[in-house]
């Protein structure tokens, strides 16, 4: 077997051995470095992900809690209001139906006073019939005479008003 | 973590298969055709056949050879470290091959820049194929290092991609920086320019051969060692190695070990420094914001 000087510069075998390195590094870049650059890429953003749904799940909580706590002090202001509003209605109907009542009882002693008056007016012309009745039974036998229908009414009138005056009086 | 299936395992097997099939071919390629050598040799790459072509025949050689197997290792190695990659990183190769990747990644940035960015496989690519084409040795074949054709080759990719980014700020400018800081000096800055490209090859090739060369030299002076020491005693046991058994090992850790791997970073490093040296980012952008800004008017 024959063998090259130790130093032998030769073309072609630079040139190959260019092609080689050419070669290898395509092989290199679509083998090794591209698939490891894209885990690594995807690893990053996975975990870029994760980082921005946790401080999305933060925000969101920190919100909530801020939402529960206003809505909490919404809740006991309205209750608060609703209390208030159902004394203050409360007093309201109160004062109504103490109002009510005390018409009812107006009205019931109205009624009473009136039917006192129509009462006592009863009485009252019960009492000049009587005492029509009385005077012209005593006209008559004083007169000792039928009193004619028109003077007896004129005598009567004149008698009750007599009596109405004293009565008006009163 | 669940049990990788069968066919994954199969997969992985292949892999492993095939990064070490091409050195077993290789080292029976050479037990069959290199006859064993006695004595002191130290020569260049068997030549297993030539191809004629123009200007110059192209020998395809052992360092042509190693240098295809190296290739195979490096790429069956790739397809191992990623086989099975997923976002939680359940295998260990994984763990190695993001760690490869993003250190060379991280050495990229630091020392080209965030415009060299794509530089990182040709850097890991450059890496790969010196650090593995230097460690062949280890298995006893020739390492394609120190052959000055393959490390050549590399170099003037180099000197290329210095060339290309030198003209990325139009070829006057090229043209002109010969001529810094003075016009004096241009037949110097011509030397360096294809100095560069020259140092490198021969700066990696130089250090992996000399380290076969001292190899070769201390293993035959320490054979004569043993061979004058035991020279009195009688038939076979004159013929004891006993100087080259572990001191050669020690040397073999420096030199294929030690500088098969420090060659393969020093090259790289270089690499990184003269492409990133070679473009001139501040003329680039000044040049490229001009014309757009006329593109807009």
């Amino acid at each position: 077997m024959q063998s090259l000087d130790v130093i032998s510069v030769n073309l072609w075998q630079m040139l190959v051995s260019l092609a080689n390195l050419v070669l290898l590094f395509l092989l290199v870049k679509k083998f090794l470095y591209k698939p490891v650059m894209r885990m690594l890429e995807t690893r990053r953003a996975a975990i870029d992900k994760d980082y921005s749904d946790a401080d999305e799940a933060k925000q969101q909580a920190l919100s909530d809690k801020l939402q529960y706590e206003e809505k909490l002090r919404d809740a006991k202001s309205e209750a608060d209001s609703v209390v208030k509003k159902a004394v203050a209605t409360a007093s309201e109907r109160e004062k109504e139906i103490i109002a009510n009542a005390r018409e009812k009882a107006d009205g019931i002693v109205r009624q009473a006073e009136n039917e006192a008056l129509l009462e006592r007016k009863k009485a009252e012309d019960a009492v000049k019939k009587e005492i029509v009745e009385v005077s012209s039974l005593l006209t008559e036998k004083v007169l000792e005479r039928e009193v004619t229908a028109a003077d007896h009414q004129r005598l009567i009138d004149s008698f009750i008003e007599g009596i109405g005056d004293d009565d008006g009086t009163d | 973590m669940k049990k990788p299936s069968l066919r994954f395992r199969l997969t992985d097997a292949f892999y492993i298969a095939m990064m070490i099939l091409p050195i077993v071919f290789g080292i029976v390629l050479k037990v069959l055709t290199k006859p064993a050598t006695t004595g002191i040799s130290i020569t260049g790459a068997g030549i297993y056949f030539t191809i004629p072509m123009p200007i110059q025949d192209f020998p395809v050689t052992e360092s042509q050879v190693n240098s295809v197997i190296a290739l195979v290792v490096v790429l069956f190695l790739c397809l191992y470290l990623t086989h099975g990659l997923t976002e939680k990183a359940d295998l260990k190769r994984q763990h190695f091959a993001e760690m490869a990747v993003t250190k060379v990644d991280d050495l990229v940035k630091e020392n080209m820049g965030e415009y060299f960015n794509g530089f990182t496989p040709f850097i890991i690519a450059i890496l790969a194929l010196s650090a593995v084409s230097s460690l062949l040795t280890l298995c006893g074949l020739f390492p394609p290092t120190s052959d000055i054709n393959i490390v050549g080759g590399w170099a003037v990719l180099v000197f290329f991609l210095i060339t290309y980014y030198k003209m990325k700020c139009g070829p006057v400018n090229y043209l002109k920086s010969f001529t810094q800081p003075v016009a004096l000096l241009t037949p110097i800055n011509l030397i360096s320019e294809v100095a560069t490209p020259v140092s490198m090859a021969f700066r990696h090739y130089g250090n992996v051969l000399s380290g076969t060369v001292i190899s070769v030299l201390l293993g035959s002076a320490l054979a004569g060692l043993s061979a004058k020491l035991l020279s009195f005693l009688p038939g076979f046991l004159a013929d004891i190695p006993l100087f080259q058994v572990g001191i050669p090992a020690v040397l073999s850790l420096y030199f294929d070990l030690f500088s098969g791997c420090l060659q393969a970073f020093i090259f790289a490093m270089l690499t990184m420094m003269y492409v990133a040296g070679a473009f001139d980012a501040e003329t680039f952008f000044k040049k490229k914001a001009r014309k757009s800004a006329k593109n807009k008017s």
